[in-house]
């Protein structure tokens, strides 16, 4: 499995890489060949292509990232922030795919 | 699918069922698009989960469902093409679960109902033994209703106690001189030869005189309940208070207008009718034994094993239980015996439940509420659990309806037998059912086997039987179950049998 090779190749990886995101929409957008993950707040678009590239075994051909921003909200009148997520847009190459219920 | 038949023995089938891996993924397909409108998953609004999605998910659970589902559709096409009356419910042995795009392959084995022969169901010989009650057994039966009403009245001064003479006493029991527990009492009544107390101790007080005060000395019984006296030598000082003769009420208007009745006549004639109450099973107990015996010796087929097996091990549950080792040991001894029972039972069984479908005969609506009522109304407070029970249990419902349509179908052919009369005493009814003569009154030679009754998972009519009781002689044994077999009233039972519940259903 492409998992024990990415063991092989870097842990740091899935640091990451945390979790495909599977829902209504990433199934539509999968149909473009692209696949969302959840990375690492502070990762980058080469570090995320490098991650992808080694844990899946595919080819990257581009990385479009965003950061949803933690939904402000108040408990006993104290306000909080959630955590901010980062999401990796993922586009393959064409005739590659990745088994997205499988997990990281 | 393809069938192969790998077995045809007797009664047993056996055949492989091959069904194409195609097949079931068509049901695989099917079953995803059936759940599909109601799967939720995070991230997805409900029912708009992709198939692909379900299948990654769910597959292995669809898969075993549709695997299943094919198995039991395949099962009900073989049977349905092959005309296949199975006896119990065909074993079906998966080889292993196929993997993706391998075809399924099940061996299935089956016992199935014999062919019943036709029996001739017309004018069967038949006799009536109709006893008569006549006027001695009535005067018996007022004599213990009389005797029922005793009462003790107190003796002439100076008459002696005698068996059956109530003794009021007080007492006071010692034990090397030391009184014990419940060693005394005041104003103690004991009919003498009633056995309530030690043993010896009434035989002691006969001859006593009111007023008399006498010592008893006896053993006390080393398994007595009390321990730290049993098995001693006990005194006790015993002063008669009273001694009271039983008087027996004379068998007059009196006795009858303490019963709440009109008159000695009327007070005879409703004992008159008691009896024949009494009597009226026991004549058709013997009947309906000699119906069967004459079928039994009629036919003879093969029946399926696994229903003798079934119906077997349910006689030896009820033998078995509450036995000890040495009579179990015994009974071991008359398996045979017993499998021979079996083998009666379960062919006599099939032959009725032949018998009514062919005459038709089945249970209204009607009856099985009526029958479902009774039933309820054995559990008091709980009539609607019952009723809800039966209404959802098809098989409890079958086993309530089975002895039903049994007496049906006997009475179909009871109606249909020639019937001779012959008066006989009651001793000689009691006998003539205890008999192990099992020759029918027609022409047939005697077959030679005891009384009917069902396996819990026969689908036909069933015999309410007792079989023998264990301790009894081989004689008495045989004898018994096949009035067992002829569904015994319990009231006017005269052995110690044991009451069967019914089992089995009818179609």
């Amino acid at each position: 499995m492409a998992k024990d090779k990415a063991q092989a190749v870097d842990l740091r990886h899935y640091d990451v890489v945390r979790r495909p995101l599977i829902t209504e929409k990433t199934t539509r957008v999968g149909e473009h060949n692209q696949v969302v993950f959840e990375v690492a707040r502070g990762a980058t678009k080469p570090e995320i292509r490098a991650a992808v590239e080694a844990l899946f075994g595919v080819k990257v051909t581009a990385v479009n990232t965003l950061v949803a921003k933690g939904k402000a909200g108040r408990w006993r009148g104290r306000p909080y922030v959630r955590s901010d997520v980062k999401k990796a847009f993922v586009t393959l190459a064409p005739g590659q795919s990745i088994d997205v219920t499988t997990g990281v | 699918m393809q069938v192969t038949e790998t077995l045809n023995e007797g009664l047993k089938r056996g055949f492989s069922l091959r069904i194409p891996a195609a097949d079931i993924d068509a049901r695989v397909e099917n079953a995803v698009a059936e759940v599909a409108p109601r799967v939720r998953m995070p991230g997805f609004r409900p029912g708009k989960v992709p198939g692909n999605l379900i299948r990654r998910m769910h597959g292995a659970a669809l898969r075993q469902e549709a695997i299943r589902e094919a198995v039991d559709e395949g099962l009900k096409a073989l049977i349905g093409e092959r005309q296949l009356r199975p006896a119990m419910q065909p074993s079906v042995d998966l080889d292993r679960l196929p993997d993706d795009g391998e075809d399924l392959v099940v061996s299935v084995d089956m016992e199935i109902l014999p062919e019943v022969p036709e029996v001739l169901t017309e004018g069967i010989a038949l006799e009536r033994l109709v006893v008569e009650v006549d006027e001695a057994e009535v005067e018996a039966a007022l004599a213990r209703l009389a005797e029922q009403q005793k009462r003790f009245v107190e003796a002439e001064p100076g008459h002696a106690a005698r068996r059956g003479d109530l003794v009021v006493m007080d007492f006071r029991g010692t034990v090397g001189g030391e009184p014990f527990e419940g060693g005394t009492g005041t104003g103690m009544e004991i009919a003498l030869g009633s056995g309530r107390l030690i043993p010896g101790f009434e035989a002691q007080l006969e001859g006593a005189i009111a007023g008399e005060e006498r010592t008893v000395r006896l053993t006390i019984p080393a398994d007595y309940p009390a321990p730290a006296i049993a098995g001693k030598e006990a005194e006790f000082a015993v002063t008669v208070t009273a001694v009271r003769v039983p008087e027996i009420p004379a068998v007059d208007d009196a006795l009858a207008k303490n019963l709440g009745l009109d008159g000695l006549g009327t007070l005879r004639e409703l004992l008159k009718e008691q009896l024949e109450r009494e009597l009226a099973p026991l004549t058709r107990t013997y009947m309906k034994r000699k119906l069967l015996d004459h079928l039994a010796a009629q036919v003879d087929f093969d029946v399926p094993p696994s229903m003798v097996e079934a119906e077997f091990q349910t006689i030896w549950a009820q033998l078995t239980e509450g036995m000890s080792e040495e009579e179990r040991a015994a009974a071991e001894a008359e398996r045979g015996d017993y499998m021979r029972i079996a083998t009666r039972r379960v062919r006599l069984g099939l032959l009725l439940s032949d018998i009514g479908q062919k005459a038709g005969i089945g249970i209204t609506q009607a009856e099985m509420n009526r029958l479902v009522a009774e039933e309820a109304a054995r559990y008091p407070g709980q009539e609607a659990e019952v009723r809800k029970y039966f209404a959802e249990n098809p098989m409890a419902a079958a086993q309530l309806r089975a002895p039903l349509y049994e007496e049906k179908v006997v009475d179909h052919l009871l109606a249909k037998a020639a019937i001779t009369e012959r008066r006989v005493t009651r001793a000689e009814l009691e006998a003539a059912i205890a008999s192990e003569d099992e020759t029918p009154l027609s022409r047939l030679p005697a077959h030679g086997e005891p009384g009917h009754v069902h396996g819990p998972d026969c689908d036909h009519a069933d015999a309410r039987a007792e079989p023998a009781k264990p301790k009894r002689a081989a004689r008495a044994k045989a004898a018994e179950a096949e009035e067992g077999g002829a569904d015994a009233p319990a009231a006017s039972e005269p052995k110690p049998t044991r009451k069967r519940a019914p089992k089995a259903g009818a179609e």
